[in-house]
């Protein structure tokens, strides 16, 4: 298996090392604590948080002075986001160069306390919306940080079956797995980044599974190789949610 | 559409989006399927968005034309509030119908739904919308938006839907000076030639070649503090042999 690695210099700055808190009103205001507590980081490296909302392409920036002499954001303005998923970047940066090189990065950091306004943290890894879908019950939607269970809107209790029901369950999560395993390989991403973003979530949920808990391939590695993790994957889900027991028993799998 | 007159703006609720797509599926059927401006003052298909702002029939040259206009009556909205909009994107397309799928001598060809229908929350769709992406394209450069703006209204080209897709091109601040280096051919004075070809890789294409190399250098550099030099320079030879071969004046420089 080959496996990727960070040959660039940069660093993943650790996701303890910056909580934010985002409050209500107009406009919105958010306070970070920066704490790089033993880290060994250049102490002339600059910080800046940046954030930015699910679907808008507006970044708003925040200087947050260097790493030897932190300027800790209290009640700062976020003007001309609005989205309810509000999500931060932190960033230290090698202020000798005349074009900004990235010592270490930290990436779609969600606040981890909000008001009505905003969305903390995350609904599980696949959160499941209503959507027009015509005459499809359902399909996957992978958007920047979240992929998405979309269910035809206009059959009202299909949301509820579709997670609960053991039918729909047992026929349809192994497929859906299958999908969203392969593409996370695709993806590139790996099981030690720091992020929250789905591919990462899906294949460390994978490595979990996996009966030898293995690290997911990379897209490198070949179909054979990748089609025989994912598939150790979904039997072993399978196995453990025991979902051919319960299709029979749920009145279906009768002679 | 001679016989519309001016309307004060309003917004599709669900019983006139409803409305509105069956009267595309019909008129893909028929392509002489009258156009139901009933429903544009329908109180049982709409409601009211402003009793202060007007939209009065129109002719688009150019996608530039639409989105000029509707940043000027938009303007006492919050952008933010318009960017979400289904309902009144939608409605604007029905009073715009005859201008975004025009009728040449009863030959109406309907696109997809998603052309007319806006669907704020579809990653993959949102910017499909003819109205919205020229308002769209405007409201996130203001400059530098002519291989975006010079362009028919009735169909999405290649190139906006490849840069706007992309949130991560989007977000960062000097793109569109860059793209506009890069692609804008100043001899013709139209987007340079075979730059989105789905099929074919040319060195420092925008379809292929940019987005590979953005990702490659978002994870070295702060890409949100570089101006279109820096970036251009990083960027690497294929990219300032393409931006001189749009610039004739450049090449002079570089010989």
């Amino acid at each position: 298996m080959i496996k990727r690695f960070n040959s660039l210099g940069r660093k993943r700055v650790p996701r303890d090392c910056v909580s934010i808190e985002v409050v209500d009103g107009e406009p919105r205001t958010f306070s970070a604590h920066i704490d790089f507590k033993n880290h060994n980081w250049d102490a002339n490296g600059t910080v800046v948080l940046e954030a930015t909302c699910a679907g808008s392409s507006l970044v708003q920036r925040f200087d947050c002075g260097t790493v030897g002499a932190l300027k800790q954001p209290i009640g700062l303005p976020l003007n001309d986001l609005h989205g309810q998923n509000v999500f931060f970047s932190l960033k230290i940066i090698d202020p000798s160069q005349h074009i900004g090189r990235l010592l270490g990065v930290a990436e779609n950091i969600r606040p981890i306390t909000t008001g009505k306004q905003t969305v903390s943290g995350r609904k599980g890894i696949l959160p499941v919306e209503h959507a027009p879908l015509g005459q499809e019950l359902w399909k996957l939607e992978y958007r920047d940080h979240d992929v998405f269970l979309l269910v035809n809107q206009d059959v009202p209790s299909l949301s509820e079956s579709i997670r609960s029901d053991p039918v729909f369950f047992s026929l349809i999560y192994p497929q859906i797995m299958r999908q969203v395993l392969h593409r996370a390989i695709a993806d590139g991403a790996e099981t030690d980044e720091d992020d929250d973003r789905w591919p990462v979530l899906w294949l460390t949920f994978g490595r979990k599974l996996h009966p030898d808990h293995e690290e997911p391939p990379a897209h490198t590695d070949g179909e054979d190789v990748i089609d025989d993790w994912v598939e150790m994957v979904i039997a072993e889900f399978c196995k453990l949610h025991e979902l051919k027991n319960k299709y029979v028993h749920s009145g279906y799998g009768g002679n | 559409m001679g016989e519309i007159s001016q309307m004060r703006l309003r917004q599709f609720n669900q019983a006139g989006v409803d409305a509105f797509s069956k009267f595309l599926t019909a008129c893909r059927e028929n392509p002489n399927e009258r156009v139901p401006m009933e429903l544009a003052e329908s109180d049982e298909h709409t409601i009211l968005i402003s009793d202060e702002i007007f939209v009065e029939p129109r002719e688009f040259s150019t996608r530039r034309d639409a989105a000029d206009y509707f940043h000027r009556i938009l303007s006492p909205l919050s952008p933010d509030a318009v960017r979400k909009d289904a309902g009144m994107w939608t409605w604007l397309s029905l009073f715009y119908f005859d201008q975004i799928c025009p009728n040449p001598n009863g030959n109406r060809k309907v696109r997809n739904d998603y052309t007319y229908l806006f669907m704020p929350d579809q990653s993959r769709h949102f910017y499909r919308h003819l109205l919205f992406i020229a308002w769209q394209v405007k409201q996130i450069a203001s400059e530098h938006n002519r291989l975006f703006l010079d362009s028919s209204l009735v169909t999405l080209d290649k190139l906006t839907t490849e840069v706007f897709k992309r949130l991560y091109l989007t977000r960062i601040p000097c793109v569109f000076e860059l793209l506009d280096r890069l692609y804008w051919d100043r001899r013709t004075n139209r987007p340079a030639k075979g730059i989105v070809s789905p099929h074919k890789i040319s060195a420092g294409d925008l379809m292929h070649r940019l987005p590979t190399r953005i990702r490659q250098l978002e994870k070295t550099y702060d890409l949100q503090s570089l101006n279109a030099d820096q970036l251009l320079e990083i960027l690497g030879n294929e990219f300032q042999q393409r931006a001189a071969e749009s610039n004739p004046q450049m090449e002079f420089i570089l010989e």
